[in-house]
């Protein structure tokens, strides 16, 4: 074996769990090798002083400390024990009323699950026959699209495309924002807000009036840009 | 004669009385409730934890404070006892987490090394022992020079006996770190030993 190898078994040789072929092949490697010897008695030497630190006992007042404490921890488990606390009561309080066969618990169980499930089903129908999500379903429709419209106005070219961009987001866009966003095809000053605007318009599904209006508009339109992004749109691209 | 030293030997194991019940079987009866049973196990580990601390800080009295806080962690914690290794892991996990938060507490008030003045004598010295004393006071001074790591592993193995397989489940590591970490700690040991007696390390 290498030194490097032998030397990892240094502290087997001091701790002593090593068996006695190993414990042999390193006193023979260290009788040739005068560097691991050198290391090996230095570190025995240490390791054997080590035994002059005495084993020493504690003064009385560990022990003296130690039963008091016990005793005390003792009384105040028994304390515990004897206080009713609200948890105990109440198991107590369940206890008492749950029934003591597993088949009538089990019951006990379907009927209180049965019960939970009818209350919420008529819960739910009472809500749905007063048609108040579906009143407040409309009110924030009508909320966003107030705003989607007042963005297509404004007179910032940035706060319209945004507007536009906001409109593309809605699956289904109402008359008023289509509206809207044809008289941008056809009328905005800028070139990027119409082609935004075909842009939100390509991603609806096709509806009659957006298509008469592309084709007329394509007619009037100035810019090749618009021309073409209006022909690659489905609309007439379907055509 | 012979009941004399049959009284001598019943007082000695009196406070200890034979108990063969397993150190796990036991801490399973504090932790369901029957806490008497902790004494018993008090009995059989509070001077091997007290060596233990007095390795680790040589200082008595804090030593004595530390075994104390053992215990009562002990106690308090009994329920969350497991029982899957053997309880003196156990024992010693908490040991050690005793005395890294005592070392926590105190880092702000004493730096390490000073408090060890207190461990040469319980008794006085007679001349003839005089050299073994200040062999035990170099001693004590080459190990708390160790950083903590390595004075731990190298008191588990030297003096609480500890086997290579157990210092590996209780440190969390592999043996083979063990073995390297054992080897390193007693180098560096002898080094400090011969600084401190007027030696140059070589």
């Amino acid at each position: 074996m290498k030194c490097s190898q032998i030397k990892k078994r240094f502290s087997d040789f001091l701790t002593g769990e090593i068996d006695k072929a190993m414990r042999k092949e390193i006193e023979e490697h260290v009788t040739a090798c005068g560097s691991c010897r050198d290391e090996l008695e230095s570190l025995s030497e240490i390791w054997t002083k080590l035994g002059v630190l005495p084993e020493e006992q504690p003064s009385d007042n560990v022990r003296t400390r130690f039963y008091a404490a016990l005793e005390k921890y003792k009384q105040n488990l028994e304390k515990e024990k004897m206080r009713p606390n609200l948890g105990k009561l109440l198991d107590g309080w369940l206890e008492r009323w749950a029934p003591r066969r597993p088949a009538f618990q089990f019951s006990l169980a379907v009927m209180l699950l049965a019960v939970g499930l009818a209350a919420g089903y008529f819960l739910h129908a009472s809500l749905q026959r007063s048609g108040e999500i579906a009143q407040l379903r409309r009110e924030v429709h009508q909320a966003r699209q107030i705003a989607e419209v007042s963005l297509l106005r404004q007179e910032s070219l940035s706060e319209r495309l945004r507007g536009i961009d906001m409109t593309s987001r809605v699956e289904k866009s109402d008359e008023g924002t289509l509206e809207a966003l044809l008289r941008f095809v056809s009328s905005d000053a800028d070139i990027n807000s119409r082609l935004a605007a075909i842009d939100a318009l390509h991603l609806l599904p096709d509806y009659p009036l957006i298509r008469q209006e592309f084709v007329h508009s394509l007619s009037e339109q100035t810019s090749p840009l618009v021309e073409i992004a209006l022909t690659l749109t489905h609309h007439i691209k379907n055509l | 004669m012979k009941i004399r030293s049959y009284i001598l030997k019943r007082l000695k194991q009196g406070r200890a009385p034979v108990n063969k019940a397993t150190d796990n079987n036991l801490m399973q009866q504090v932790k369901d409730g029957n806490v008497e049973k902790m004494a018993i196990l008090f009995e059989r580990y509070h001077v091997m934890l007290y060596n233990f601390f007095l390795r680790l800080t040589s200082n008595r009295s804090i030593s004595e404070d530390l075994v104390q806080d053992v215990f009562i962690r002990i106690l308090k914690y009994r329920s969350s006892y497991k029982g899957q290794n053997k309880f003196i892991i156990w024992l010693y996990r908490i040991a050690r987490n005793t005395h890294i938060d005592y070392l926590r507490k105190r880092k702000d008030e004493v730096s390490f090394g000073e408090q060890w003045d207190e461990v040469p004598s319980q008794e006085p010295t007679p001349p003839e022992k005089v050299e073994q004393a200040q062999e035990i006071v170099r001693l004590s001074q080459a190990l708390a020079k160790l950083p903590l790591k390595k004075r731990e592993v190298l008191i588990l193995s030297r003096f609480q006996n500890l086997k290579y397989k157990e210092i590996a489940e209780l440190l969390d590591c592999q043996i083979g770190t063990v073995k390297a970490n054992i080897h390193r700690a007693t180098k560096e040991l002898g080094k400090a030993y011969f600084e401190l007696s007027g030696g140059i390390a070589s």
